[in-house]
């Protein structure tokens, strides 16, 4: 020890210094890498990232697939051939048959198989009793319209040599340009390409091949093993193609190599939005390293991903492989049908026309790379030009969201867990004490009797019943969570009856699947099988879910599937599901089947139970294209820190141009115990989220808002009265999703497509139609936000009228009790400004309509209506208007376009005659003209069953400019239904 | 608006409402508007709102369903100025002129309640399309019958039930009132034993102290005296087989003792350790693998390494037997130490024993002056002083003993006299009422536990099923809190106000958490009982406690004082 002498003094001074610095650093509880593969632990992954990099590092790369042009054939919209793949320095051909459907919608779809598994020509290793069979059914749970092959489509004359050209679209104007050899497809619009497929070589679909066992070289120890160089070029390195081994557990691929990849290239496109979910931008960053960019691809695997971590492009709980491309103007999009793990590489590449003009014109095209370990290849090609061209074309097949209760978009109350029903009673009457509107209080798993489902542990929730009635007297809901795992214990008739039927997931060998979740030792459901979907049906009925009612609802989670002792937390690849798929291939889809069940059970309870016909609710973690058909997502558990408030707002941006806008992160965060700033300024920033959820682990401090003190309850209720008061708007816009898929947060670019400087933005958005810009707070201590106005337009202060005016960015003070609202001029919003105990309470509430005056001087708005829970609507039980102010004629008019939408039937007429005399009692004009000045009354005709009333007056209240604040107007109760048409005469 | 309804409705009663309605002839005024206001509705020309004077309003405009009046005073009778509330977000077209700042002129909407006790709803509940019969028992509030809801009047049902269960309730407080006062009494009393006892303790404390002072006196004299003597006891007398025989006893006295200790320090350890094991088994099978720390797995893999070792030394019956015997006394064993002891000689005897021939008066004289002279030269360090070897002589052991039990209970006295200063000037709450409650105890079962509250010293969660006692806090102090609570029927419930609450802290630590803590908020009852029981959060309870120790005063049950406040 002696001769260490001064040296290691310094060294052991150094290290205090480095355990002191330590100290300093929080500790920051992060996600655990070692649980979750990085791109080249995934072997498909590293084999087609070194495919790239051999391909991109030569230029005379020659990808080896061509199209036979005699196999071409095109009718009626589709076009079949066959891709012929050339294996590498054999004369070996594999044969790929492809089709490219040409849709009415003006989506284009490629599809390429693989001849021998197609046909089954196979050998499975390890007797595996899997199917044989690319997975060829993932469209069957996504797909549900948008698919009538277009009559328009037709081959081009004058293509190429060597190219098939079909053009189609609306009015022709979009054109596949198919190159024969090698193989790819350049998508063009108006003549300009807008899609390349494999025009930098990637195409690569594994074909099947049997393990030729070869005689193992005997490796020296720490050495790699040496090939030569013309080993490399001819073989393929096979180390990652058989059994592959993470975490302790192998996974046994019984077929094999099997991976599709493809790349896709937006030329001249800087911008790439979509393949949610990922804790990052909104835009997409590069992910081939390099300053400020990932060096890992944007992974889709969904998974229960425990404390993930922010800007990251590694997977989540749910997955939408749907991705477009912004340029100015010009959107486009690909949407990559494919159920397994994916992993999506993108690069930018710039390119400038002229060397001299030093980066000015120059253009990014922007280069993706697709990856997935099994299945079709199979993509979706949208050619825009507009955002919501792409995204309502997107939603179109995978269908539209769900038009949800009204309840579902109020607040929502939650905690892991409240732990009896009279703490749940308890709660609710503290809501009422304090005045603060609520609708919906949840029950984690704690609810339960040892964790087994569809029961209620006796000894804490003993009423379950008389806790509901309690809710229902002020309309409010019960949701109890259901997961997957079904706990295998004896005396559970749940457990008894899924194995006695076999409706279990099963292992690789065939037998019942065995893991570990909540329960500890269970078995999942597995909802693919048909028989699954009707048994799970059967379990929702009242008498089989005793205790439930009603306004009982349900909550999905865990569905990735979540499992403890799985690898990467859920299920072995190998596992086998209904029809013989493995899970690898059926993996994304998995979430959404068993959401699918609970809705299908849901629906089914109260259809035959109730003779009711209301629309279920059911909140989902894991998600996958169509998951917006069936419910509700959050982003999971998430932490009570302002890097997760911040980051909420991108991911559900991005959840929301995906077509699954109905979507919250837990507010207060979930993971540990918010600061009352931030729980105050997450209340804040919740009440913008189409998904509105307070939730906390059970670790944590209560933090209901009554809790919170003063001035935080306060300002927590304000936020939620703001919520409330803008009901009409927010269901207005979730019906706008439901009938075109646009998105109900509205980023910059999908608002201003031409507004390149805007397109990155991904802090601030606008709801809906409303022109509502909403900036939350998302910082601590902050007093004030800069909100980017992109348009020359005319913006007010939500709270105080103070006016702005775009192109600019402004500052806006927000102390603690203020929300950066705008409202941009030239809309008319909605509210009940009426506080009530819950959103129910408001339905025969009178409106207030704000009209926002911008630079045109007219302003329009909508406004959908319907009773808020049951599918009536579909028969027209509706009310639906259109209100415009025209400056030229200063009249304000009420227009139906119910009638344009519908045929009024009985349960039309019923529904008005309910609404008859809920009225509009104010309207609000921010911007008044001058002119109104000496105004004090305006002139009020209504339509009434066909007639037109006689005019009656209203009074006007006008109030002048106050240092930068608008002028406005109040028409104090023009007596006006809400459903009825009418017309204010300001002239 | 809420803190104004909130206090103006407690203030409420049936009386002034009665003496207001005989004094205004009803019938006049505006729906919703209560005899208390019932003057600003009078003018029947104009209506003035009540804050903003300045404001008048044809009275077409009361209760029109429009919002006019800045303090919401227009509409008495609907919903539509219930946004005027700090509560609700503003905009400039809501709130009129005068900004954000408005506040409600009127408590809520006035349910007469006829039959019953009138009330005030708040207003947004008028005209919701539910029937808010805990408040408005005769429906009134939802006069516009929006959905087509009806909400009869049941002011009769509900007023004679609660009439019915008041006069329980009432018979009950004055029960509790009573029992209050034989609490505050059996304090009395106890304080007084106390105080008795701190008498007691003082007389005692005075002899104890003049006792311990007389056997120092005591104590001196007789070491004094020892020193005197020429030889010693003992080691002169004793020869060397003696010693080692008195040696060697004390030494296997120490061994059996150390020995005995020790085994009891085993087995306590072992049991601990078992405990330990059994509850890192069952952590180990429950922990959740995927949602506990990386803290948590290591944890675990360490348990299971230490578990898969080999098991060291199992208990051994055979080496408990042999330790049995040896602990056993020695003459159990055949051994008998009297058999090596030598007779011992008193060294009065043989030292001075010359002194017997002389006079006695000559003899004590001498005898005397020899052992002052002595005690002298070994006080001035002339002659050794063979006394201050290991063994004391017998007397001076004796006295010095004699001495230390007096010190001792002096101590005692002492301390139990500071303890008792302590009770007496402890916060045992109002009227000292407490004292007579300390070390009761009263539990509820909930869930799979029975919860115990033992008054000022814990509170404890059983397992029904069997199993560990939890400790979920000891006593700490007292605290006033206020509480915003219904009362259910039973009256079993803390009410409106201000509470003593009783803060149990630092009880068993919490796996992920911290240790546990029980808040026990008192409320006014009848007899001691656990009302609810709560788990706030993880592992911070809350009990709700009924006694009739907090009946009167200022911290007393809300419904002590009015009948209906919580409405």
């Amino acid at each position: 020890m002696a001769v260490l002498g001064s040296d290691s003094r310094r060294w052991s001074g150094l290290l205090l210094i480095f355990v002191f610095l330590c100290s300093f650093i929080t500790p920051v509880v992060t996600v655990k890498h070692e649980n979750f593969k990085k791109c080249d632990q995934s072997g498909f992954c590293k084999r087609n990232r070194a495919y790239a990099d051999a391909a991109l590092s030569t230029s005379s790369w020659q990808a080896p697939y061509s199209l036979d042009p005699a196999s071409i054939k095109f009718d009626n919209g589709m076009l079949t051939g066959s891709v012929v793949k050339t294996i590498v320095n054999t004369a070996e051909t594999v044969r790929l048959p492809l089709t490219i459907a040409f849709y009415e919608s003006g989506t284009a779809r490629v599809t390429l198989d693989e001849e021998r598994r197609q046909k089954g020509d196979i050998v499975l290793r390890h007797d595996s009793k899997a199917k044989k069979q690319r997975y060829n059914e993932a469209e069957k749970w996504a797909i549900v319209g948008g698919t009538t092959l277009s009559q328009g489509a037709a081959t081009s004359k004058g293509a190429e040599k060597g190219t098939t050209n079909i053009s189609y679209g609306p009015a022709g104007t979009f054109e596949a340009v198919i190159r024969h050899s090698p193989f790819g497809i350049d998508f063009k619009r108006n003549g300009e390409t807008q899609i390349q497929f494999n025009n930098r070589g990637l195409l690569n679909v594994e074909h099947w091949r049997p393990k030729v066992e070869k005689p193992v070289e005997e490796k020296k120890e720490g050495e790699e093993a040496v090939v030569g160089e013309s080993a490399k070029d001819t073989e393929e390195d096979e180390g990652t193609w058989w059994d592959e081994s993470f975490g302790g557990s192998t996974d046994s691929k019984p077929k094999g190599p099997e991976a599709v990849a493809l790349d896709i290239s937006f030329p001249n496109y800087q911008h790439v939005f979509g393949v949610a979910e990922h804790a990052g931008p909104l835009s997409l960053k590069e992910t081939r390293g390099g300053d400020g960019k990932y060096s890992e691809p944007y992974r889709l695997y969904n998974s229960d991903v425990f404390e993930y971590e922010m800007d990251s492009p590694m997977t989540l709980y749910g997955a939408i492989p749907f991705m477009q491309a912004q340029k100015k103007d010009s959107t486009v999009g690909v949407f990559w049908l494919n159920a397994a793990e994916t992993w999506i590489d993108i690069t930018k590449s710039s390119s400038s026309t002229n060397p001299l003009s030093l980066g000015i014109g120059s253009k990014i095209t922007t280069n993706t790379h697709w990856i997935s370990e099994s299945g079709l290849l199979d993509v979706f090609i949208f050619l825009g030009p507009k955002p919501q061209d792409v995204v309502g074309a997107y939603t179109e097949l995978t269908g539209y969201t769900q038009l949800p209760q009204q309840f579902a978009i109020a607040y929502h109350q939650c905690r892991w867990n409240y732990v009896t029903d009279e703490d749940v009673r308890d709660v609710d009457r503290k809501f009422d004490k304090n005045r603060i509107p609520y609708d919906v209080i949840w029950l984690d798993i704690e609810y339960t009797e040892g964790k087994k489902y569809f029961t209620w542990d006796p000894d804490t929730f003993a009423n379950p019943l008389g806790m509901e009635k309690q809710l229902d007297e002020h309309e409010r809901k019960l949701v109890a969570i259901i997961d997957p795992h079904i706990k295998n214990e004896g005396n559970y008739p749940v457990v008894d009856e899924l194995k006695s039927k076999d409706l279990a997931v099963h292992n690789k060998d065939g037998n019942i699947y065995e893991g570990w979740c909540w329960p500890g030792s269970s078995h999942w459901v597995d909802c693919f099988n048909p028989a699954a979907h009707t048994w799970w049906k059967s379990l929702f009925r009242y008498d089989k879910f005793k205790g439930t009612a009603k306004n009982t609802w349900i909550w999905n989670d865990m569905n990735e599937p979540s499992v403890f002792n799985g690898p990467e937390t859920t299920m072995p690849k190998d596992n086998l599901h209904h029809g013989g798929w493995e899970h690898r291939d059926v993996h994304n889809i998995n979430g959404m089947t068993f959401q699918n069940a609970t809705y299908h059970a849901i629906l089914a309870r109260d259809k035959e139970e109730d003779k009711a016909n209301v629309r279920p609710f059911v909140l989902t973690r894991s998600f996958y294209s169509g998951s917006q058909r069936l419910g509700a997502m959050w982003t999971g558990d998430n932490q009570a820190a302002w890097p997760h408030l911040e980051a909420s707002i991108p991911m559900l941006l991005s959840m929301g141009i995906s077509g699954f806008p109905f979507a919250g992160a837990d507010v207060g965060g979930f993971f540990g115990n918010p600061s009352k700033e931030l729980l105050t300024r997450w209340y804040q920033a919740g009440a913008f989220y189409p998904f509105f959820r307070g939730h906390a682990h059970i670790d944590t401090r209560r933090r209901e808002p009554y809790l919170a003190g003063e001035p935080y309850t306060q300002i927590i209720t304000q936020a939620l009265r703001l919520r409330y008061s803008l009901l009409p708007a927010w269901y207005t816009a979730f019906h706008e999703a439901h009938t075109n898929g646009a998105p109900i947060l509205r980023p910059n670019y999908y608002v201003h497509p031409g507004d390149e400087k805007g397109f990155a933005i991904d802090d601030q958005f606008y709801v809906g139609s409303t022109g509502l810009l909403a900036k939350p707070v998302t910082t601590e201590g902050a007093d004030g936000v800069d909100i980017y106005l992109a348009d020359k337009e005319k913006y007010f202060d939500y709270f105080d009228y103070w006016m702005y005016e775009g192109p600019t960015t402004v500052s806006l003070a927000a102390s603690l009790d203020t929300i950066p609202l705008l409202m941009q001029g030239g809309h008319i919003i909605p509210r009940r400004d009426r506080p009530r105990r819950s959103s129910g309470l408001m339905r025969y509430d009178p409106f207030t309509l704000v009209v926002v005056i911008g630079n045109s001087g007219d302003a329009e708005g909508t406004l959908y209506l319907d009773d808020g829970e049951s599918f009536d609507y579909e028969e027209g039980a509706f009310i639906h208007r259109r209100f415009e102010y025209k400056s030229a004629t200063s009249t304000l008019m009420s227009e139906d376009l119910a009638a344009a939408s519908a045929s009024p039937s009985r349960k039309t007429k019923d529904y008005l005659k309910a609404m008859e005399k809920v009225r509009v009692e104010k309207v609000i004009v921010v911007g008044a003209p001058e002119s109104w000045k000496s105004k004090k009354e305006v002139e009020v005709s209504e339509e009434l069953a066909g007639k037109s009333s006689g005019t009656k007056s209203a009074e006007l209240e006008w109030h002048g400019k106050e240092e930068g604040k608008a002028a406005w107007a109040v028409v104090r109760d023009p007596g006006i239904q809400i459903g009825a048409g009418w017309k204010i005469s300001f002239a | 608006m809420s803190s104004t309804m909130k206090s103006t409705v407690a203030l409420l009663c049936l009386q002034c409402a009665a003496a207001v309605r005989a004094a205004n002839g009803e019938g006049s005024r505006p729906r919703g508007v209560s005899p208390e206001f019932a003057k600003f509705y009078k003018d029947t020309t104009a209506f003035t709102c009540i804050s903003n004077p300045l404001i008048k309003l044809p009275v077409n405009r009361i209760n029109d369903d429009y919002c006019d009046c800045p303090d919401g005073s227009d509409e008495p009778g609907t919903s539509a100025c219930a946004h005027l509330s700090p509560l609700s977000p503003h905009t400039p077209a809501d709130v009129g002129p005068n900004g954000a700042n408005s506040t409600l002129a009127l408590p809520g909407f006035y349910c007469k309640n006829r039959g019953h006790v009138p009330t005030y709803v708040p207003f947004t509940n008028v005209n919701d399309g539910i029937c808010d019969y805990d408040l408005c028992c005769d429906g009134s509030e939802e006069w516009e019958h929006v959905g087509g809801v009806k909400c009869e009047d049941k002011c009769q049902q509900i007023g004679k039930e609660w009439k019915k269960v008041d006069e329980v309730r009432q018979k009950s407080l004055g029960n509790a009132g009573r029992k209050r006062k034989e609490l505050v009494a059996e304090a009395k009393r106890k304080r007084k034993e106390v105080e008795d006892r701190l008498q007691t303790l003082g007389t005692e404390i005075e002899g104890s102290e003049l006792k311990v002072k007389q056997l120092e006196n005591e104590l001196a004299e007789v070491e004094r005296r020892e020193k005197g003597k020429v030889v010693k006891a003992g080691e002169q007398k004793v020869g060397k087989l003696g010693m080692l025989v008195g040696l060697a006893r004390q030494r296997t006295e120490e061994l059996r003792e150390t020995l005995e200790k020790t085994r009891g320090e085993r087995d306590s350890s072992r049991n601990r350790l078992a405990e330990l094991e059994s509850l890192l088994t069952a952590f180990k099978d429950e922990y959740n693998p995927n949602f506990n720390d990386e803290g948590v797995k290591r944890a675990v893999r360490a348990w299971e390494d230490y578990a898969a070792r080999d098991k060291g030394l199992a208990p051994d019956a055979a080496h408990d037997r042999d330790l049995d015997a040896m602990i056993k006394s020695d003459k159990d064993n055949g051994l008998d130490w009297e058999e090596y002891k030598e007779g011992e000689t008193s060294d009065d005897g043989v030292s001075y024993a010359f002194l017997n021939y002389l006079p006695s008066p000559v003899g004590s004289f001498l005898d005397q002056k020899l052992r002052d002279l002595r005690v002298t030269m070994i006080e001035s360090g002339i002659l050794a002083d063979t006394s201050s070897s290991s063994s004391e002589s017998k007397a001076v052991t004796d006295a010095r003993n004699r001495l230390e039990a007096a010190r001792k209970d002096l101590e005692s006295s002492r301390k139990s006299n500071d303890e008792h200063k302590e009770d007496l000037n402890k916060d045992f709450g109002p009227d000292d009422v407490f004292r007579s409650l300390k070390g009761q105890c009263v539990s509820t079962d909930s869930g799979e536990y029975t919860y115990e509250l033992c008054f000022m010293e814990r509170t404890t969660q059983k397992p029904k099923k069997g199993g560990g006692h939890t400790n979920m806090g000891n006593y700490e102090t007292m605290e006033i809190i206020t509480v915003d609570d219904d009362v259910p029927a039973d009256g079993k419930g803390l009410g409106s106000g201000q509470r003593i609450a009783m803060k149990y802290g630092g009880g068993q630590g919490c796996w992920n958490g911290p240790n546990r803590a029980t808040t026990v908020v008192l409320g006014c009852a009848e007899n001691n009982e656990v009302w609810k029981i709560m788990e706030e959060e993880k592992c911070i309870y809350r009990m709700e406690v009924g006694t009739p120790a907090v009946c009167e005063g200022v911290y007393g049950g809300g419904q002590a004082q009015s009948g209906r406040d919580e409405l």
